[in-house]
């Protein structure tokens, strides 16, 4: 085995998620960010440039970065799922077509 | 916040995935103080992820079914509940323990509302769920709690401000044991293995076969017994007989098991009783839905003049309204989970949390 270098990621990925407005984009952030990656192979950072979610990976194998970036990927869904079917407005506005019909 | 003990209805919403059961629930407390406050179900809305027979289930399809289900179950509990986002008080969610990846996936959608919906985070130990779940529904005073599950096996007494852990299984759960037992036996997994162990050992009896014991003081251990259980099943494909020469059904199997097992478990419950000087048991969790558990903790609690509670399936299989009944407890005392915070952790127990709603 090699001596103590320290790993390198040659892997990397860069993603830019566009929501409809900067507060999405940020809620999308908070609830993504929390949870650290589950392998020390992987590298992550997530920021919000206004209405954009900027995802970056690193890894130190294509293996690991699509692993990652998959689970990545079914989290982001979720977060989507639940922005566009249970905000406030969404609920509301549901409500309000119930009433009608 | 400040108010909130002032605050004459107090609602959480529930969410629930530590293991195969995507549940949420909406509860309402209503009183003025904490001691006399009522609590009531609004909702509570449960899917199970099943597995096919034979088999168990496994994370990552786990995760894969509460992130499917997760909008679907939220709108049938918020509309059952028939209240307003601006009714809710605090999002509740399972920190732990459990299985990692469901925990997380429904994490993630609970800090999501959370976050849409500008509402504080609770995070529920799972166990404390349950006794808070049987308390509220039973209305037990001070009973010796047994917790089984397929992921737990707890005795479990209530002491200045924790639950404590009397007794517990030193390997695997009681539930785990039946649910790998029915996958060597191919039973079905719908609704839930256990429950299918139940009925098919109602037409067992006629032998009661040998399996180990496996008591240790207060404690308890599983894995030996499912290893020959297991031994024992292969035998029976193989046409061997039982100890009376006869040949013996996966009938009579899943009777031996269940009355082993259950045995133990109310040995072990017995002890805590003794020490502690209660006569009331309380059982929770999933394996507390067995009826012939039930009966047979029922015959030793009435030897010493005491009696078994429990509540049914709506409860004691895993459920969100058992995590947002012991969140909004939690909240009243002022406990949050700041969003950096509201990770979830495989290992949570039951003892670490701080009951501070109780004197």
């Amino acid at each position: 085995m090699a001596t103590d270098s320290p790993l390198t990621y040659p892997c990397s990925l860069t993603l830019d998620v566009p929501f409809p407005d900067a507060r999405l984009a940020n809620v999308a952030l908070q609830a993504l960010r929390v949870d650290k990656e589950l392998s020390a192979l992987v590298q992550r950072e997530l920021s919000a440039a206004d209405s954009t979610l900027k995802v970056q990976y690193k890894a130190t194998t294509n293996r690991m970065l699509r692993v990652a970036v998959n689970s990545f990927f079914d989290s982001l869904a979720l977060v989507l799922e639940v922005m566009e079917e249970l905000d406030e407005d969404v609920i509301e506005a549901r409500k309000a077509q119930e009433k009608t019909s | 916040m400040l108010d909130l003990t002032k605050k004459k209805r107090r609602i959480a919403l529930g969410c629930e995935g530590s293991a195969n059961k995507l549940g949420i629930g909406v509860i309402l407390h209503e009183g003025d103080s904490l001691s006399s406050s009522t609590s009531t179900v609004l909702s509570n809305i449960r899917h199970t992820f099943v597995s096919p027979p034979g088999t168990g289930f496994l994370p990552k399809d786990t995760a894969r079914h509460h992130r499917s289900f997760f909008v679907r179950i939220a709108l049938q509990a918020l509309s059952a509940a028939n209240i307003s986002i601006s009714d809710i008080d605090c999002i509740c969610y399972t920190k732990g323990p459990g299985m990692g990846a469901p925990l997380t996936s429904v994490a993630i959608a609970a800090r999501t509302l959370s976050l849409l919906w500008n509402k504080p985070l609770v995070g529920v130990n799972h166990c404390v769920g349950h006794i808070e779940m049987g308390r509220a529904i039973t209305g037990a005073s001070h009973p010796v709690v047994l917790y089984v599950s397929g992921g737990n096996t707890q005795v479990i007494a209530y002491a200045e401000q924790r639950y404590r852990i009397f007794g517990e299984a030193l390997d695997i759960a009681v539930g785990n044991c039946l649910d790998r037992f029915a996958r060597t036996l191919e039973i079905s997994n719908d609704p839930a293995p256990g429950y299918n162990i139940e009925q098919l050992a109602k037409q067992g009896g006629r032998v009661l076969l040998d399996l180990p014991y496996a008591v240790k003081g207060m404690d308890c251990s599983f894995s030996g017994i499912l290893t020959r259980a297991d031994e024992l099943a292969a035998h029976m494909k193989n046409g061997g007989k039982g100890p009376d020469g006869e040949p013996f059904t996966p009938a009579d199997l899943c009777f031996s098991l269940q009355e082993t097992i259950f045995a133990m478990l109310v040995e072990i419950t017995e002890r805590a009783m003794a020490h502690v000087g209660s006569s009331q048991v309380l059982i929770v969790g999933g394996v507390g839905c067995n009826e012939r558990l039930q009966e047979m903790m029922g015959a030793m609690a009435a030897e010493r003049g005491g009696s078994v509670y429990a509540t049914d399936e709506r409860f004691c299989i895993d459920n969100g309204i058992m995590i947002a009944h012991a969140g909004l407890l939690a909240y009243e005392t002022g406990f949050q989970t700041p969003i950096e915070e509201s990770t979830c952790t495989q290992r949570f127990r039951t003892d670490e949390v701080l009951v501070k709603w109780r004197k």
